[in-house]
């Protein structure tokens, strides 16, 4: 589905025997199969992604989410509004899990306005909040693609140019009511190097196809809500970057804590807090301090509001770093007796139940199903070169 | 303390709950390259007494409770308990818990296989990052094959003589954050030099960090701060947490800095401006004074 011709419509592609795929197991259940399906795509694109692409790591994301009435069908359990909702609090957490030094923000359409209900900013806790008071938004009229992506657009064309810049849009509905030409609206975003990802939920639409091919993005329909969710959690990991993307060296602030030995800390107020209605300021001890200013704040990531200078703590960027150096791919080998035991987890391979095994190309080890998909989904270090003093010496000579 | 426990019965009541159990995974660094054990190999020999008086302490702490025990040596790390292979067939001896005769002797004949193995003498580093990610695969198998309704409580307990090497810093980075997301807890025990990577490993994972200051009272040590699970551990007065330091190292001297400049392509930190990253080989564009005329000139 993912990698089908933009110019040819499903139903001209050959005939699938789609149920065919699909087998029972020994007590006539399919889930074995369904995972099966899904863990063979995620071994697909995971051998697309391999390192030494340039990546737009500093990502800028506007979420642009369609609040009209279309959002209140219930194909989506219990409506697709609720369903997006709770997947979207899943993707934000993972987003700024895997991308700590970037920034989201979130618009909705509704009633043919776009209406922007979170800043572009660090901090997820707080877009989390936005989405989930979405919950109690009214579904009326129209949305506006145009006015969407427009909004967007103003407060992503201010950004400096190191900033990789992105927009999700999630359509329900199967039509735009437009002030003007979208199409204008689609040529300024190419211009201004603006990718453009949609996921339908409904049915494909060519404005949607058009602006996703126009701006390099993607655009997918969902099949159900674990293909919806597969396919948002796709935008987590950083594109590759765009042609027009500059790069260049960024001034960053690395805070650490104020010790001075004997002495307790003084009290003071954290400048995060300081104009919020909802809490307030508090008077505490520690924190972390802006190096260049000395304002003080409670959490890191954060751009200093006296300075503007980025603060982020080494942590930060390490997290990052799997993106640009991943796990070497396995290969898949029928299980032949390589290896008694799994390296890593140390599951003994039973000829009847594992018939794949993998190999890593570098160690030469040999690994079960369920521990590839762990290294290369969250591990990010293949266990084998890790503990080899050979491979461990050759992979990091080669980085 | 006791009152205190006493006194939160619904607290108490999840301590000793049956559905819940612990997995301690214990990485034991056995590389004679480290210091300690370089100057007198005996150390070994008493470490690996504490160790396996400590695990079956774990084990007495609950019938429920699951233990494996992993050795990084200079070349490989190994799992020395349960190791690969067919159990040992133990027998009751004076009267003690066969399970703990059979850790006992699983470890030691382990890591006597291990060690009669090694040949070579050059000094080597130990892979500690590498362990731990074969520790949290394991713990990640047990999670899966665990049955439902059961809470399984993981954690890594590290103890080594060796020093911190900034080689593997990104698979020490990895294994942390890995750890972090599957709520597993990270404990140091470091028995020789400070390890300032590691320490902030266990302050990701809200681990304990404890730098043992006699190597003669390690059982001592290891059975006082390291045995409470980590709900417990906050009921106790154990050594205060230390503030970490998170600053970061330049790629181009090494030294910590407070502010500095980052590529934005490969997030390499630099505490000069240089127009070239060294790590890409990216060029950078002159920052701020350089753009201005080109925008005056568009106006115009």
């Amino acid at each position: 589905m993912d990698e089908e011709d933009p110019k040819e419509y499903r139903w001209e592609t050959g005939y699938e025997k789609t149920w065919e795929v699909i087998q029972e197991d020994d007590d006539g259940f399919l889930e074995a199969s369904v995972a099966d399906i899904i863990q063979k795509s995620k071994r697909k694109r995971q051998a697309l992604k391999q390192g030494h692409a340039k990546l737009g790591m500093m990502r800028h994301l506007y979420i642009v989410i369609d609040c009209s009435d279309s959002m209140s069908g219930q194909d989506l359990k219990p409506t697709r509004l609720l369903c997006t909702v709770k997947l979207m609090e899943a993707f934000i957490e993972e987003f700024f899990d895997q991308n700590p030094i970037s920034q989201l923000g979130i618009i909705i359409m509704h009633n043919k306005r776009a209406e922007k209900i979170s800043e572009l900013a660090g901090n997820g806790r707080k877009h989390a909040k936005a989405v989930k008071a979405l919950n109690r938004t009214s579904l009326v009229g129209e949305p506006s693609l145009q006015n969407g992506l427009e909004l967007a657009l103003k407060s992503l064309k201010l950004l400096p140019s190191h900033a990789s810049r992105e927009i999700l849009v999630v359509m329900g509905s199967l039509t735009t009511c437009d002030p003007t030409d979208i199409n204008v609206t689609i040529e300024n975003l190419k211009t201004e190097g603006v990718r453009c990802c949609v996921i339908g939920l409904a049915a494909e639409v060519h404005v949607c196809r058009h602006l996703a091919n126009e701006t390099g993005g993607t655009y997918n329909v969902i099949l159900e809500d674990s293909h919806y969710k597969d396919l948002l959690f796709q935008n987590v990991d950083p594109p590759p970057a765009a042609v027009c993307l500059e790069s260049s060296l960024i001034k960053m602030g690395f805070p650490h804590q104020m010790a001075t030995e004997g002495t307790e800390d003084p009290l003071t107020m954290c400048m995060c807090h300081i104009d919020s209605a909802d809490e307030g300021s508090k008077l505490t001890t520690g924190g972390y301090y802006c190096p260049q200013c000395n304002s003080k704040y409670c959490e890191l990531p954060v751009e200093c509001r006296s300075c503007g200078l980025t603060l982020v703590s080494a942590p930060h960027l390490a997290r990052s770093y799997h993106h640009l150096f991943p796990a070497a791919n396995y290969k898949e080998l029928p299980y032949e007796h390589q290896s008694a035991i799994c390296f890593a987890c140390q599951k003994s391979f039973i000829a009847d139940n594992d018939k794949q095994v993998y190999e890593c190309n570098n160690c030469k080890k040999i690994f079960c199903t369920d521990c590839d998909m762990f290294i290369h989904d969250t591990l990010h270090t293949c266990p084998g070169c890790a503990t080899n003093l050979a491979t461990f010496q050759m992979s990091h000579s080669s980085q | 303390m006791m009152m205190d426990l006493e006194g939160s019965t619904e607290k108490s009541a999840d301590f000793t709950n049956t559905d819940e159990t612990s997995l301690l995974v214990i990485i034991m660094d056995s590389n004679p390259a480290q210091r300690i054990l370089r100057e007198n190999p005996h150390v070994l020999t008493q470490c690996v007494d504490s160790v396996i008086a400590f695990a079956n302490a774990h084990l007495m702490q609950k019938a429920q409770n699951k233990l494996a025990v992993m050795a990084c040596h200079s070349k490989l790390s190994e799992f020395i308990y349960p190791g690969p292979g067919k159990q040992l067939d133990v027998r009751q001896i004076d009267g003690q818990y066969e399970v703990f005769t059979l850790v006992e002797k699983t470890i030691k004949q382990n890591l006597a296989k291990i060690l009669t193995s090694e040949t070579s003498t050059v000094i080597t580093e130990s892979l500690l990052a590498g362990a731990i990610a074969m520790a949290l695969c394991y713990i990640h198998r047990i999670n899966r094959i665990k049955a439902p309704g059961l809470k399984l409580n993981s954690r890594i307990l590290v103890v080594t003589g060796s020093g911190d090497s900034a080689s593997q810093y990104m698979n020490y980075m990895n294994v942390f954050f890995t750890a972090q997301k599957q709520n597993v807890v990270i404990d140091v025990c470091a028995l020789d030099q400070h390890l300032s990577l590691l320490q902030q490993g266990c302050d990701i994972t809200s681990g304990m960090y404890l730098r043992v200051p006699q190597m003669q009272g390690l059982l001592q040590y290891l059975l006082w701060v390291f045995l409470p699970e980590p709900p417990i551990r906050q009921k106790l007065v154990l050594p205060p947490p230390v503030k970490v330091d998170y600053r970061a190292a330049c790629f181009c001297h090494r030294e910590l800095i407070d502010i500095g400049y980052v590529c934005s392509v490969c997030l390499s930190i630099f505490c000069k401006f240089s127009p070239i990253c060294t790590t890409c080989h990216t060029v950078f564009k002159i920052p701020s004074l350089g753009v201005k005329p080109k925008k005056k000139k568009l106006k115009i």
